[in-house]
C-alpha cells in the first residue's frame, strides 16, 4: 500500500512538473509577444483561448467523458452563431420598426440597418447587457436543440458510423448557411450589432474580459457537472454501455443529455464569437477550425481531463497565433525546400496529433481515476465502516 | 413461496443456431436457485434475454408479477432484478468504489441536480457506507481507491459480484461469480450470498463448479443445447443420468 502511494505521489510530482514547465515556458512566449507585438495580439490569444476552451471543454465532455465519437463540434457552434447572427438583431429591429424579415440578411439592407442598432445598444447600457445575454442563452437554446438533434442518430449508430455522420451533419449545416441568404446573407456575411459598443475605446479589452469570466463560470460548471453522480454515469457509458444499462443507467437519456449539454456549451463559444467579430459568414465555419483545431486541443490536454483542455488550449493558441505572425519572418526559409509556410499551421495540427498518439496518449495531464466523493468523506466513511 | 421470477417458452436464436429453445423456468422468492449447463448450453443467453440485453423471439419473461419481456436494461434495473456478467465487465475508468457506486440509485444522476453538490451528497456518502460494507465481504475494501483495470481476473469477478449486490435488488443474476475464485473464498462468497436470502434477496446463479456451489442450492435447473433436462433439488438433478451424460458423457463412449 505505501509503495502504492509513493508511486502514485511520485508520478503526480512528475506530471506537476511538466504542467509547471510549460506554463512558464507559457507565460515567457506570451510576455515576449506583448513586448514585442504589443497588447493586441495578446488579447487575440486570449479571445482565441476563451472561445476554443469552451468549444474544447463541451467536446471533452462528449468525447472524453461519454464516449461519443463527436466529429460535429462545428455544429453546435454553428447552431449558436447563426442563431446570434440571425434572431437578436431581427428582433431589435422589429422593435425600432427597421426591416427585420428575410431581407434582414441582404447585404443591401443589413449593412444599413446593423450600424444603427448598435447606436442605440450604444447609448443604452441596461439594453445591451440584456442584448448580449439573451444572445447567450439564445445559442445555447439553440445548441442544446441541435445537440437533441444529433442524439437521434447517435442512439442507432455506434463508433465509425456516428463520427462520419456527424461530421457530415456538420459540413451540411455550414453549406446550407452558405447557400440560403435569408439565414445569415449566405455568401456575404451578416452583421452583428455590437452590445460592446458602449465601452467603445475599451471595446478589445471589455470582450476579453466577458469572455474569460463566461469561459471561467463554464469551466467551473462543466467541473462539477463531471464530478458527481451524473459524470460517473457518462464515464460507465463511455467504458461500456451494456454494464451501465444494466447497472440501471438509461443509456439513450444518459448520451442525449451529454450531448444537449455539450452541445449548448459549443453554441455559447459560436455565439460569443460572431458578437466579438460583428459578423456571420457561414462559409468560416469550418469542420477544421471548430472540429479538428478542437480534437487536437483535447487530445495534447488530455482527453477526459477539464484542467488538460485548458493547458492544450492555451499552448496551441499561443503557438497557432505564433504562426500566423512569424509566418514569413521565421519560417520563410521554408520556401527554399517548397514548402508554403502558409500551410505551417495544418502541419502543426498534424504534427501535435501524430505526437500525442505515439508518445503520451494520455495527454499533457493525464484524467485522473479517484473517486467522485471528495477523498476526505470516503476516508471517513472507510474508518466509520471498519469499525461497525 | 410465489414464483419471483419467471420465463414462459423463452426462444431466442442467432441465425439457424437455437441458443435458448422453449425454456421455462421458475424462481421462487427468498431462494437460491442455480442453472447448470456445460459450455454453449445457452445458460448466459438465457439471462440476457431474461434482463434486456437481448429481445427473445418468442416467449415471456415475467418479474414480480409484470410482464419484462423485451424492456431495456435500465428499466429491468428499476424493477429490481440485477445481473452480473460471466466475463467482468468492469468500468475501466472508473476506481473499485465507484464502480459500485455506480450500481446504486442518486439524484446527483440528474444533470440538473449534479452541479449542486449540496443535493447529493448526503445520499452519495450513504451509498459509499453500503458500497464499502459490500467491498469488503467481497475482499476488495483494501483495493477501493483503485482504478478498477489495475485488478486481477479473480478480483474482477468479485467486483461483479459487488455490483450486483450494492443495486438493492429483488433479484440478483449472478452469471458465474465463483469461476477463477480459489474453493476457500469461493465457498465464503456463497455463503456470504446465501445469507442474503434472509433480507428478502433471491438469487438465481449461473455456475459450473457445482461441486461448490450446490450446497448452497435450493432448486437446479441444468441446461443442454438450449433445452432445460432436469429440474429439482441439488441431490436429483445432479444424479440425474440425463445430466450426468452432458457431464460426463454415454455410457458407451467411456
Amino acid at each position: 500500500m505505501t509503495t502504492g502511494n509513493g508511486a502514485a505521489s511520485r508520478a503526480s510530482e512528475f506530471f506537476l512538473r511538466r504542467e509547471v514547465l510549460i506554463t512558464v515556458a507559457l507565460l515567457l512566449v506570451l510576455t515576449w509577444l506583448l513586448v514585442s507585438r504589443g497588447v493586441s495580439l495578446l488579447l487575440t490569444i486570449l479571445i482565441d483561448f476563451a472561445i476554443f476552451t469552451i468549444v474544447t471543454l463541451s467536446l471533452n465532455l462528449e468525447v472524453g467523458f461519454t464516449g461519443i465519437p463527436q466529429f460535429g463540434r462545428v455544429i453546435a457552434v454553428i447552431a449558436g452563431a447563426f442563431a446570434v447572427g440571425a434572431i437578436p438583431g431581427r428582433l431589435l429591429a422589429w422593435f425600432m420598426g427597421l426591416p427585420h424579415g428575410l431581407s434582414y440578411a441582404e447585404d443591401a439592407v443589413n449593412y444599413k440597418v446593423v450600424p444603427q442598432l448598435s447606436e442605440v445598444l450604444a447609448g443604452n447600457a441596461f439594453l445591451a447587457v440584456v442584448f448580449f445575454l439573451f444572445s447567450l442563452v439564445l445559442a445555447a437554446l439553440c445548441g442544446a436543440a441541435i445537440g437533441w438533434l444529433a442524439s437521434r442518430p447517435a442512439i442507432r449508430l455506434r463508433e465509425a458510423y456516428l463520427g462520419i455522420s456527424l461530421l457530415a451533419f456538420g459540413d451540411f449545416f455550414m453549406w446550407a448557411g452558405h447557400n440560403w441568404e435569408p439565414l445569415v446573407g449566405g455568401t456575404t456575411a451578416v452583421f452583428v450589432p455590437d452590445p460592446f459598443r458602449i465601452v467603445w475605446g475599451y471595446r478589445f479589452q471589455a470582450v476579453v474580459i466577458t469572455m474569460l469570466v463566461v469561459t471561467l463560470l463554464i469551466y467551473l460548471y462543466v467541473e462539477r457537472l463531471t464530478r458527481s453522480p451524473f459524470g460517473r454515469a457518462l464515464r460507465m457509458l463511455r467504458d461500456s454501455d451494456v454494464a451501465a444499462g444494466v447497472s440501471g443507467k438509461n443509456i439513450v437519456r444518459v448520451r442525449t443529455q451529454s450531448l444537449m449539454i455539450g452541445s449548448a456549451l459549443a453554441a455559447v463559444a459560436g455565439g460569443m464569437y460572431v458578437i466579438y467579430t460583428g459578423t456571420c459568414t457561414a462559409i468560416g465555419f469550418t469542420r477544421l477550425t471548430w472540429t479538428f483545431w478542437p480534437w487536437a486541443y483535447m487530445m495534447l490536454g488530455g482527453i477526459g481531463s477539464n484542467a488538460g483542455v485548458v493547458l492544450g488550449v492555451l499552448l496551441l493558441t499561443t503557438m497557432r497565433s505564433i504562426i500566423t505572425v512569424y509566418r514569413f519572418k521565421l519560417f520563410g526559409f521554408l520556401t527554399v525546400w517548397g514548402i508554403d509556410p502558409l500551410w505551417l499551421e495544418y502541419a502543426l495540427m498534424g504534427l501535435v496529433i501524430v505526437v500525442v498518439v505515439l508518445f503520451m496518449p494520455h495527454g499533457l495531464i493525464p484524467a485522473k481515476v479517484e473517486p467522485i466523493l471528495p477523498l476526505g468523506r470516503v476516508k471517513k466513511a472507510l474508518e466509520r465502516t471498519a469499525q461497525g | 413461496m410465489d414464483y419471483i421470477f419467471q420465463t414462459e417458452k423463452v426462444t431466442k436464436s442467432f441465425g439457424g443456431l437455437v441458443a435458448v429453445n422453449d425454456v421455462s423456468i421458475g424462481v421462487k422468492e427468498q431462494s437460491f436457485t442455480m442453472l447448470i449447463g456445460p459450455n454453449g448450453s445457452g445458460k448466459t443467453t438465457l439471462l440476457n434475454v431474461c434482463t434486456g440485453v437481448l429481445r427473445p423471439d418468442r416467449g415471456k419473461v415475467l418479474f414480480g408479477g409484470a410482464d419484462i419481456t423485451g424492456w431495456a436494461s435500465h428499466r429491468v434495473y428499476e424493477a429490481g432484478l440485477v445481473r452480473s456478467f460471466q466475463i467482468p465487465l468492469p468500468f475501466l475508468g472508473l476506481t473499485v468504489l465507484d464502480n459500485v457506486l455506480g450500481a446504486m440509485r442518486n439524484p446527483g444522476e440528474s444533470p440538473l441536480r449534479a452541479p449542486l453538490h449540496r443535493s447529493w451528497l448526503d445520499h452519495e456518502q450513504d451509498n459509499v457506507d453500503k458500497a464499502l460494507d459490500i467491498l469488503r465481504r467481497v475482499g476488495l475494501a483494501r483495493h477501493w481507491d483503485q482504478p478498477s483495470f489495475a485488478l486481477g481476473a479473480a478480483q474482477l469477478k468479485m467486483l461483479e459480484v459487488a455490483r450486483g449486490l450494492s443495486a438493492g435488488a429483488k433479484l440478483i443474476v449472478l452469471d458465474e461469480p465463483i469461476g477463477g475464485v480459489d474453493p476457500a473464498s469461493a465457498d465464503e462468497i456463497l455463503s456470504y450470498v446465501s445469507g442474503l436470502k434472509a433480507q428478502g434477496l433471491t438469487f438465481l446463479v449461473v455456475e459450473h463448479r457445482i461441486d461448490i456451489a450446490a450446497p448452497f442450492a435450493d432448486y437446479v435447473y441444468a441446461m443442454d443445447l438450449g433445452r432445460i433436462i432436469s429440474q429439482g433439488p441439488p441431490g436429483e438433478v445432479l444424479n440425474d443420468p440425463k445430466v450426468i451424460e452432458v457431464y460426463v458423457g454415454r455410457d458407451e463412449a467411456c
